[in-house]
């Protein structure tokens, strides 16, 4: 079988929910239909998990990995760009799972921006101890320390750990050290009675492993690399879940928009060379806490979710009725996009006649509700640009979404009988539609527009 | 919540990176052992002294006032895996000498001695690097083996290099000498050679330097220390020893532990730049975890005795001279 002709362009592949709706599937259908140079991470972390099964029954849950790397014509290289927050010691676990898999040499397969941050063990144990602290108003973290990652760089740039740094055990090892002693003040703050913590010498040697066996990049190798070839960027998370967009204060701390890829491509010379593929499930999720106007529990039976439990951090996995109203907002968040997949719509069938569909929402007065995303404040990243601390009209932004999820969470939903098919959830979302999974594979994909 | 899945995160992280690469530390050396024949082993492009001017310790806005410190060892076969332990230990270094506050602003220098006679990497010195790149100057020092079998390697040739071939503005701007660590475990040759210059560093020396010279020279430049450990074949050498105790004096360490190098090196700086008396720097090491106190206190106790000083004495001066713990010299 011959491989592949390459790409036109690039793809952005963006959730228009709260995140699990499919993007690992699609990514890995988009590198099994044209070729790719590699797929780009450009927001979140660690925390992302996307499953991609295989037609011949390999199962991997992406990470860090890009789910490019089950194509069938030989894995896509992933890169890690500067925009996201990579965790080398999950990255090592992940990479040992791939070569179970019959994938040969998969660190030899990634490139990691050297000034893209580090989540460290103190990060995810100060995530740990904050969520603690919240007791019953947790805000759905993972609990992997991304956003304490990005919130100690921004607080501190100068001592934030980046990949760059694990080639460099001395200046790394001043800064874990330095993360320890942040640690132990949070403890005091919070009055956390935990005191063990993650030993620095071990660490600084298992990232010197990584910084030997994975390549370390600097600025100028995404640019070039978009010069020679097309490539997916991977989306994490979902537009819902938006560090400004998303329903304050239950919103994961990165931009899930696709601000952050068209930013890279902008900074490379290619403004707004990539087509951008919106994600939807043919219901709603939630993984976690916060508003949910669609949510029904009773359909949890019905609709059987193999890779998402109930997560120790983030709490239970919520099923709801398809929101297209929150799909339209989470559209207008992101700027629109090109084309549609639409996931899971075998399970919508399966749900039978008890799937129905959100067109508005009312208020507690049966006012209609219609959420209108802010003007929000451009992409924060610590490092690059220096963006400055939360200034008063972040502040001023923030207070406004979280006015908007205490509206959301007292919203009532207007449901409209029945499930609804593919076509018509694009039509209602004013998109064409690119393709439709009914199974959990790239065979069971309905291609319905040229690659 | 223990801390034991963190260590376990690491350490299969660490499993994972080095299984999957199949390499060591050490990964020039590896590459150069597995790929080439010895008869073609060369010297790292960054480490080959050839054709080099200076290697440089200059200050910066961000380091206004660099110290230059350098680490050389013997990488023949005589110190067996010494420099591999080495290689793990002396990244500390840095961060000892940070943490402690012995040294504002370090620019360390790593290099590997072997024997201009016989060996085809006879020399090679990184650069003064303030933490960045200094591993992987270590990673590429190719480690060879070999040395000549008698019990001499060519400990002149570098100090010719240090001597000549270094620009430091701690010298320069303020006076201040560097540091020079030599670990090893053999004599050097009793005379840094015109032809060995030419052939490995490229200067058209017109004739010999007597061994004594060229320490002397050195020494006007950087407090000179040699560091024997004890694991190396030839400690227990009457002849190695009495060659460097001549030469260097109290300036010789002992060092029963090569785990311990680098907090020796950090003890020694620290008590050398009168930031310390050895007692601090024993404690110091005990804060920051370190078991390595009584290796370092027993390999610096020489150092730690009166230099300079007339009167040693736990009492006042002019205090009962025969009372315990006095000692008047």
């Amino acid at each position: 079988m011959s491989a592949p002709a390459w790409a036109d362009t690039s793809a952005v592949v963006v959730d228009l929910g709260f995140g699990d709706a499919g993007k690992g599937v699609t990514v890995d259908l988009l590198c099994a239909r044209r070729r790719y140079g590699a797929v780009v991470r450009a927001n979140g972390g660690a925390q992302a998990a996307h499953n991609v099964v295989a037609p011949d029954g390999r199962h991997h849950t992406f990470s860090q990995f890009g789910a490019g790397t089950l194509a069938p014509d030989g894995p896509v290289p992933t890169h890690l760009s500067r925009l996201m927050v990579v965790d080398p010691l999950a990255l090592a676990a992940e990479g040992a799972h791939l070569a179970s898999l019959s994938v040969p040499d998969p660190f030899g397969l990634v490139t990691v921006d050297e000034r893209a941050l580090i989540a460290t063990p103190w990060h995810q144990e100060a995530n740990r101890i904050r969520e603690r602290a919240r007791g019953g108003g947790r805000h759905g973290s993972c609990g992997m320390g991304v956003g304490e990652a990005m919130a100690y760089a921004l607080a501190r740039p100068g001592d934030a750990p980046t990949a760059g740094d694990c080639r460099t055990p001395a200046v790394l090892r001043r800064k874990l050290h330095r993360l320890a002693d942040h640690l132990d003040a949070l403890r005091r703050e919070l009055g956390d009675g935990s005191r063990t913590s993650p030993d620095v010498e071990d660490c600084v040697a298992a990232y010197g492993g990584f910084a030997r066996r994975v390549r370390i990049v600097d600025e100028s190798y995404l640019p070039g690399l978009l010069a020679r070839a097309p490539v997916v960027f991977e989306g994490a998370q979902g537009v819902l879940l938006d560090e400004w967009h998303g329903f304050h204060p239950h919103t994961t701390w990165s931009t899930t928009t696709t601000a952050n890829p068209l930013a890279l491509l902008a900074e490379a010379g290619r403004p707004g060379d990539a087509r951008r593929i919106g994600v939807v499930r043919a219901y709603t999720t939630r993984h976690g806490a916060g508003p949910f106007p669609t949510e029904d529990p009773s359909l949890a039976g019905l609709l059987p979710e193999p890779h998402n439990g109930t997560h120790p951090w983030q709490g239970a996995f919520r099923v709801g009725h398809l929101d297209l109203a929150a799909h339209r907002y989470a559209l207008a968040a992101t700027g629109g996009v090109d084309s549609l997949v639409v996931t899971h719509a075998d399970s919508a069938a399966a749900a039978g006649g008890r799937l129905r569909r959100c067109t508005g929402y009312t208020d507690r007065a049966g006012r209609p509700l219609v959420p209108v995303p802010g003007d929000a404040p451009a992409p924060s990243h610590p490092l690059h640009p220096a963006p400055g601390p939360l200034d008063a009209r972040a502040d001023a932004h923030l207070r406004r979404q979280a006015a908007l999820a205490d509206a959301l969470a007292a919203a009532r939903p207007v449901l409209a009988d029945g499930p609804t098919p593919p076509e018509e959830i694009a039509d209602a979302l004013g998109t064409p539609l690119e393709a439709v999974f009914s199974g959990p594979t790239r065979d069971d994909a309905r291609i319905t527009a040229p690659a | 919540m223990g801390s034991s899945h963190w260590s376990t995160d690491a350490y299969h992280a660490r499993k994972a990176y080095n299984a999957s690469a199949g390499r060591s530390d050490f990964g020039y050396t590896d590459d150069v052992l597995s790929s080439v024949p010895r008869t073609k082993w060369k010297v790292h492009e960054k480490l080959d002294p050839k054709g080099v001017a200076f290697r440089e310790s200059r200050d910066s806005d961000e380091h206004p006032e660099s110290l230059a410190i350098s680490v050389l060892f013997d990488v023949t076969g005589s110190m067996g895996r010494v420099p591999r332990v080495l290689q793990t230990k002396l990244p500390a270094l840095f961060g000892l000498l940070l943490r402690k506050g012995y040294v504002e602003h370090p620019q360390i220098l790593f290099g590997g001695i072997g024997d201009a006679t016989c060996d085809r990497a006879p020399l090679q010195i990184g650069q003064f690097e303030s933490g960045n790149e200094l591993e992987e100057d270590l990673n590429n020092i190719l480690l060879e083996g070999g040395g000549g079998g008698q019990v001499t390697e060519s400990y002149e040739l570098a100090m010719y290099f240090m001597a000549r071939h270094t620009a430091m503005d701690c010298l320069d701007k303020r006076g201040r000498k560097g540091y020079l660590f030599l670990i090893g475990d053999e004599k050097a040759y009793g005379k840094v050679k015109a032809r060995e210059v030419r052939e490995v560093i490229g200067d058209d020396l017109a004739e010999d330097i007597p061994f004594p010279q060229i320490l002397a020279e050195l020494r006007r430049r950087f407090e000179v220390y040699f560091i024997m450990p004890s694991g190396s074949s030839h400690f227990t050498n009457d002849a190695v020893r009495s060659f460097w105790d001549e030469q260097l004096g109290q300036n010789v360490i002992h060092l029963e532990d090569l785990g311990a190098v680098s907090e020796t090196i950090a003890v020694t700086i620290g008590l050398s730049e009168e930031a310390i008396d050895l007692e601090e720097g024993l404690a110091d090491l005990a804060d920051a975890g370190s078991d390595a106190g009584g290796v370092v206190g027993r390999a610096l106790a020489p150092l730690a005795g009166p230099r300079g000083s007339v009167v040693r004495s736990t009492g006042l001066p002019g205090g009962d001279a025969s009372a315990p713990g006095t000692d008047r010299l």
